[in-house]
C-alpha cells in the first residue's frame, strides 16, 4: 500500500517535473539572448565570459540592422570541441552557415575542400581593409593563387605580462633578450615550495614554442620537410627546461586551455612575476589584478618573432544556399572598422582593420590603454605559418605532447625533437 | 511453454534484436572494417591494411592505454567493492539515520557524471580547491592532484570510487538481507563470534554477489569516459587517457577514424576476454562448492 | 534476538564515529557545491576555500539562467530520458516474455546476444552510427538520442527474471480466452509486473538523464541539446574558471535527479540490486 503510494508519487513527480520544465522552457525561450529560428543560419562560436558577451552583442546589433539576414549564435564549447563538432557536422551533411576556426587548421580544411572561398561573399575592399599580418595572406606562406578561405575574427599574438610592483621592487625592466629573460626570472624568484614566487611562467604550448623557434632564427618547414626549427627548436625547448630546472619557471600543467588558465591565475595571485600569454587576456588581467600590469613584447634571441593566433571566420561547404545571405551579411558586418574595434577593445584581441587601428589611435585609445598597443606594435615581427595541410597535426599530434613530456615529464630535449621529426616524416 | 504460433517468439524479439543489430552489432563490424583504413571523416578513406594496429603497438600508445586502463580498473574495482562491502556490513541496520546515510552514499551513484566531475574538479583544484587549502593550512604536503601527471589518474580513480561505491553497497546489502537471521542466531548459540559468523555464513553466501559486483564494476570502470572528458581531457601528458577516451580522442581531436576503429576492436576483444575469464572463474567456484557440499 | 548484538559502549562509539565519517564523506561535497553556488566572484577569488559566503548571492544562478536556456535544455533532457525509459519497457516486455516463457530455436543465441551488447559502450559505436544517421538527416534529432538506447539488456533480464516466477497457468488461461500474445504481454503480464517495471523505468530515466557522451557527439543544434552537455560547457577557457557559476549550474543540473531519487529511492535500489545472480 505504502509502496504503491510511493510509486505513484515518484511517477507523479516525474510528470510534475516535466510540466514544470515546460513552463520554465516557455519562460526561458522568452528570455533567450537574441536567437533566430532554430533551423535558420547559425554561427557556431566557442567563447565564454567577456568574449562571448562581446560577440553576442555584435550578433544582436547585426540582426537589428539587417533583420532579413539574421543569424543566430550557438555556443559549442572551446576551440577544439567546436572543431570536432564541425568535422562531424560536415561529414553528416549538416554544417553551420558560419563558424570560426583556429588558424593552424585552415590549410587542412582548405585542402579537404570543405570551405567556401570567400571572394564571392566579401568584397575586395573589405578584404583589403584588414591588417596584412592578421589576414590569411599575411599570416600564411601560401601560394598567391590560394583563394581566401578565412576572414580574420579574433586575432592575437603572444605577449609578455609583468607585475609592475615586483619590477619596481627589483628595479628591473621587461627583458628584451633571452639572456635578460633568464636573468629576470632568476632575480624575481624567491622562497621555497609551498610559499614560492616564480620569476616566470608560460603555458607549455606549441604556440609559445613556435614563437621561440622564430626568435632563435629557425623555420618550422623547409621545402617539404618539417624540420621543426632544427637547432633553433632545440634552443627553444632547452630554454624552458633550463629555467624550470633552476626553479625560476613555474610549470602549469593541464591540457589545452587549462594551462593558460593556470598561468593567468598564478600571475593574478602574485605568485609569478612575469608570464607569457595571449594579448587576448589583456583586459581580463588588467581588470582582475590587484597590482598594475605591464604588457611587453616577447624578447629576441637572434631576432624578434611571434606567430599569430586566434581564429578566422569560415563558411563551411554544404550549408543551405538560402543561408548565404546571412553569411555574407555578417562577414561584411564584421569587416567594418567599428565592429572589429568594438570586439577588440572589449576583449583585448587585436583590432583587425587598418582603418580601425587608425581610428583608435586618433581617439586616444592607445594613449589610455598602452598595454593594448604592445600587440599592435609587435605585428612587425610576425612570422608566417607554413600553408601546409598537416600543420595542425604537427601541432597536436607530433609536437605538443613531446613538448609536454620534455618539459613536464623530464624527457631529453634533443631526443624529443628528433623523435618529433621522425614522426613527422613517417606518419605524414 | 510452447508458443501459440512458431513465429511468435521471433516476432516478440524482433524489435529488440533489430535495435541491437543496427546500433551495436553492425557498428562493431563497420569499426572492424574501418580499422583497415586511414580516414579523417572529411576526405576519402585510404586502404592501410593492418598498419593502424602496427602503429598503435609500435608507438607504445596501445600498451600505455591498456596498462593505464587495467591499473585504473583494478584500483577502482577493489576499492569500491571492499568499501561497498564494508559499508553494507556497517549500515545493515534499521532506523532512519542508517537509512539516510545509505541514501547519501547511493545518491552519488545516481547523480550524473558531469555533476560529480565538475564538483570534484572544484574541490581538488590545485590552487583554490578546499582540499589544497586545508592541506596547506595544516602544513600537510599537498600535490597538484589533477594537474600532476603522477597523481591525476589516482585522483580520477578516487572520484570514480566515490561515485560507484554506492552501487556495490546496495547490491551487497541485498545479498546480506537474503541471509536468514535464524542462521546467524543458530551460529551465535553455538558460540560463534562475529568474525566466525562472517567467515562461515556471510562470506560464502556473498561470494557470487561479490563476483557479480566485481564484474559489473570492472565493466563500468573500463567504460569510464565522462569523468576524464570533463576533468582532465586525458592529460596531463596523457596520464589519464583511458581506453574509451583514447577512442574519442582519435576521432575528435586527431581525426584518425581508422586508428580509433582499431582501438575499438582491441577494446571489444579485451572486454570479451574479461567476461570469459569471469564466467570461467564463476564456474570453477561453483564446481568447488558442489564438491565441498 | 538478543544473543546476536550486544553493543558495547566502545562498539557503539566506533559505530557512531563511522556513521559521521561516512555521512560527511558523501554529503559534504554536495554541501560544498551548494554553498559555493551562493558566493560572489569576489569570494571565489579571495577566499575560495572558506565554506561560508560573505553574503549569500544569487548572481551565479542569474548568470546561469541568463547564458544557458535551462528550461529548454531541461525539457529536452526530460523528454529524452522519459522516451528512452518508456521505449525500453515497451521492448523489454515482449523480449523478456519470449526468453522466459517460450520454447524456440535460437533462444540461447538471443540470450547471449543481448548479454554481449551490454558490454559495448556507446563510444565504441558512435562513428558508424553517425555515418548511418548522417546521410538520412537524422543526426541532431531526438530520435538519434533515443532510439539507439531503446533496448535495455538489464531491463530485459529483469523482466525475464520476474516473469519466471509467474505461473504458466495465467498465460494458458488467457490464451484459452482468446487473448492474442500481444494482449497477454502488455495487458496481463505488464500490469502484473508493475513494481518491476516502475523500478526499471525510474532507474533508466535517472540513468539516461545524465547521458553525456552520446548527446555530446550526436547533437550540435541548440534545439536538441541536453542539460548535462550545456552545464559541462560552463567550464571556460583562459579567463579563470568561475566556480560559483559552474557550481550553480551543477546544482540546477542535479536538483531534478536528486528530487526523483528522494521520492523513489527504494524503486531505484530495487532495480539496481534486482539482477544480482
Amino acid at each position: 500500500m505504502k509502496r504503491r503510494a510511493l510509486l505513484g508519487g515518484s511517477l507523479g513527480a516525474v510528470g510534475a517535473l516535466g510540466a514544470g520544465a515546460l513552463g520554465a522552457g516557455a519562460l526561458g525561450a522568452v528570455g533567450l539572448a537574441g536567437c533566430g529560428s532554430d533551423r535558420g543560419p547559425a554561427l557556431w562560436f566557442s567563447y565564454g565570459g567577456k568574449n562571448r558577451e562581446a560577440l553576442l552583442a555584435l550578433v544582436e546589433r547585426h540582426n537589428r540592422e539587417r533583420p532579413e539576414a539574421a543569424i543566430h549564435a550557438v555556443f559549442q564549447g572551446d576551440y577544439f570541441e567546436l572543431l570536432a563538432k564541425l568535422r562531424t557536422a560536415i561529414h553528416a551533411g549538416a554544417p553551420p552557415a558560419l563558424t570560426h576556426v583556429v588558424g593552424e587548421v585552415l590549410p587542412y580544411l582548405a585542402a579537404a575542400d570543405v570551405l567556401e572561398p570567400l571572394e564571392p561573399l566579401v568584397d575586395e575592399a573589405s578584404r583589403g581593409g584588414f591588417i596584412p599580418a592578421l589576414s590569411q595572406s599575411g599570416a600564411f606562406d601560401a601560394p598567391a593563387s590560394t583563394p581566401t578561405y578565412g576572414i580574420p575574427f579574433n586575432r592575437s599574438t603572444p605577449i609578455a605580462y609583468l607585475n609592475r610592483q615586483i619590477l619596481e621592487e627589483l628595479g628591473a625592466s621587461s627583458p628584451k633578450t633571452w639572456d635578460e629573460l633568464r636573468a629576470l626570472a632568476a632575480k624575481a624568484s624567491r622562497g621555497a615550495a609551498g610559499d614560492k614566487r616564480y620569476g616566470f611562467a608560460c603555458p607549455i604550448d606549441w604556440w609559445m614554442w613556435v614563437a621561440m623557434v622564430g626568435q632563435a632564427g629557425g623555420e618550422l618547414l623547409e621545402g617539404d620537410t618539417f624540420t621543426l626549427g632544427g637547432d633553433a627548436g632545440l634552443r627553444a625547448l632547452q630554454l624552458w627546461k633550463d629555467m624550470a630546472a633552476a626553479g625560476h619557471m613555474m610549470l602549469p600543467a593541464g591540457r589545452d586551455y587549462n594551462a593558460w588558465t593556470v598561468t593567468n591565475t598564478e600571475f593574478l595571485a602574485g605568485r609569478v612575476a612575469m608570464i607569457w600569454s595571449s594579448t587576448a587576456f589583456v583586459r581580463y588581467l588588467e581588470e582582475n589584478a590587484k597590482f598594475p600590469v605591464v604588457a611587453a613584447p616577447l624578447p629576441k634571441d637572434a631576432r624578434f618573432a611571434v606567430p599569430t593566433g586566434g581564429t578566422f571566420f569560415v563558411a563551411p561547404k554544404g550549408a543551405p544556399p538560402e543561408h548565404r545571405v546571412a553569411t555574407a551579411s555578417f562577414l561584411e558586418f564584421m569587416s567594418r572598422a567599428d565592429t572589429s574595434n568594438e570586439f577588440a577593445t572589449k576583449t583585448g584581441y587585436i583590432p583587425a582593420t587598418k582603418a580601425g587601428i587608425a581610428e583608435l589611435e586618433h581617439a586616444g585609445f592607445y594613449a589610455s590603454h598602452p598595454n593594448d598597443r604592445v600587440a599592435v606594435e609587435q605585428l612587425d615581427a610576425v612570422q608566417r605559418w607554413p600553408w601546409h595541410r598537416n600543420l595542425f597535426r604537427i601541432q597536436r599530434e607530433i609536437v605538443q605532447s613531446r613538448l609536454e613530456s620534455a618539459v613536464l615529464g623530464g624527457a631529453d630535449a634533443r631526443a624529443s625533437l628528433d623523435d618529433a621529426r621522425r614522426a613527422a616524416r613517417e606518419e605524414l | 511453454m510452447r508458443p501459440k504460433h512458431a513465429i511468435h517468439p521471433y516476432l516478440l524479439l524482433a524489435p529488440t534484436i533489430a535495435i541491437l543489430a543496427l546500433f551495436f552489432i553492425y557498428p562493431l563490424f563497420v569499426a572492424m572494417d574501418d580499422s583497415l583504413y586511414r580516414w579523417d571523416l572529411l576526405t576519402e578513406p585510404r586502404y592501410a591494411g593492418l598498419s593502424n594496429y602496427r602503429e598503435l603497438a609500435a608507438s607504445g600508445a596501445l600498451s600505455g592505454v591498456i596498462g593505464r586502463t587495467l591499473g585504473f580498473a583494478v584500483v577502482v574495482v577493489s576499492g569500491s567493492c571492499s568499501l561497498g562491502l564494508g559499508l553494507a556490513l556497517l549500515l545493515n541496520r534499521p532506523g532512519r539515520i542508517y537509512g539516510a546515510v545509505r541514501g547519501a552514499v547511493f545518491s552519488a551513484y545516481v547523480v550524473s557524471w558531469v555533476a560529480v566531475a565538475l564538483l570534484w574538479m572544484w574541490i581538488l583544484d590545485a590552487d583554490s580547491g578546499v582540499v589544497t587549502r586545508v592541506f596547506r593550512a595544516l602544513h600537510i604536503p599537498t600535490a597538484r592532484w589533477l594537474a600532476d601527471p603522477d597523481t591525476a589518474l589516482w585522483a580520477i580513480a578516487f572520484v570514480t570510487i566515490w561515485k560507484i561505491t554506492g552501487y556495490a553497497m546496495v547490491v551487497f546489502l541485498a545479498g546480506l538481507q537474503s541471509i536468514p537471521r535464524s542462521l546467524h542466531e543458530a551460529a551465535a548459540l553455538d558460540g560463534a563470534g562475529r568474525l566466525a559468523r562472517f567467515r562461515f555464513i556471510t562470506w560464502p553466501t556473498l561470494r557470487p554477489t561479490t563476483a557479480f559486483v566485481a564484474t559489473t564494476s570492472l565493466i563500468m570502470s573500463f567504460q569510464a569516459f565522462d569523468v576524464v572528458r570533463v576533468m582532465t581531457q586525458g592529460g596531463p601528458v596523457k596520464s589519464t587517457t583511458l581506453f574509451v577516451y583514447a577512442i574519442y580522442e582519435e576521432v575528435f581531436v586527431t581525426f584518425r577514424v581508422g586508428r580509433a576503429s582499431a582501438l575499438v576492436v582491441v577494446f571489444f576483444g579485451i572486454l570479451i576476454v574479461l567476461t570469459l575469464l569471469n564466467l570461467w572463474a564463476l564456474s570453477i567456484s561453483r564446481r568447488q562448492r558442489k564438491v565441498a557440499a | 534476538m538478543s544473543t546476536l548484538d550486544r553493543p558495547t559502549p566502545v562498539g557503539r562509539a566506533l559505530r557512531g564515529v563511522g556513521l559521521v565519517v561516512i555521512a560527511f564523506a558523501w554529503v559534504a561535497p554536495y554541501a560544498w557545491m551548494t554553498l559555493t553556488s551562493f558566493k560572489s566572484t569576489r569570494d571565489i577569488v579571495d577566499a575560495p576555500a572558506w565554506p561560508i559566503p560573505s553574503s549569500f548571492r544569487t548572481d551565479a544562478y542569474e548568470e546561469v539562467f541568463r547564458t544557458v536556456p535551462v528550461g529548454r535544455y531541461l525539457l529536452t533532457t526530460l523528454v529524452m530520458a522519459f522516451s528512452i525509459a518508456a521505449l525500453q519497457i515497451a521492448l523489454a516486455l515482449p523480449a523478456g516474455y519470449a526468453l522466459a516463457k517460450l520454447r524456440f530455436r535460437g533462444k540461447k543465441v538471443a540470450f547471449l546476444l543481448v548479454l554481449a551488447c551490454m558490454l559495448i559502450p556507446p563510444q565504441v559505436t558512435f562513428v558508424p552510427v553517425f555515418s548511418l544517421l548522417g546521410p538520412v538527416g537524422l543526426v541532431n534529432t531526438m530520435g538519434a538520442l533515443v532510439v539507439p538506447f531503446a533496448v535495455s539488456a538489464l531491463g530485459t533480464f529483469l523482466v525475464r527474471q520476474a516473469l519466471l516466477s509467474i505461473p504458466d497457468e495465467i498465460i494458458e488461461a488467457a490464451r484459452l480466452d482468446g487473448a492474442s500474445e500481444l494482449r497477454i504481454v502488455y495487458g496481463i503480464l505488464g500490469p502484473l509486473l508493475r513494481p518491476t517495471l516502475a523500478a526499471m523505468f525510474l532507474f533508466s530515466f535517472v540513468y539516461h538523464y545524465s547521458d553525456y557522451f552520446w548527446p555530446l557527439v550526436m547533437t550540435t543544434d541548440d534545439h536538441v541539446r541536453t542539460l548535462p552537455v550545456a552545464i559541462a560547457l560552463l567550464r571556460e577557457q583562459g579567463t579563470g574558471v568561475r566556480w560559483h557559476v559552474v557550481m550553480a549550474g551543477n546544482v540546477v543540473l542535479s536538483m531534478p535527479i536528486l528530487a526523483v531519487f528522494a521520492l523513489a529511492q527504494r524503486q531505484i535500489v530495487r532495480a539496481v540490486a534486482g539482477t544480482r545472480t
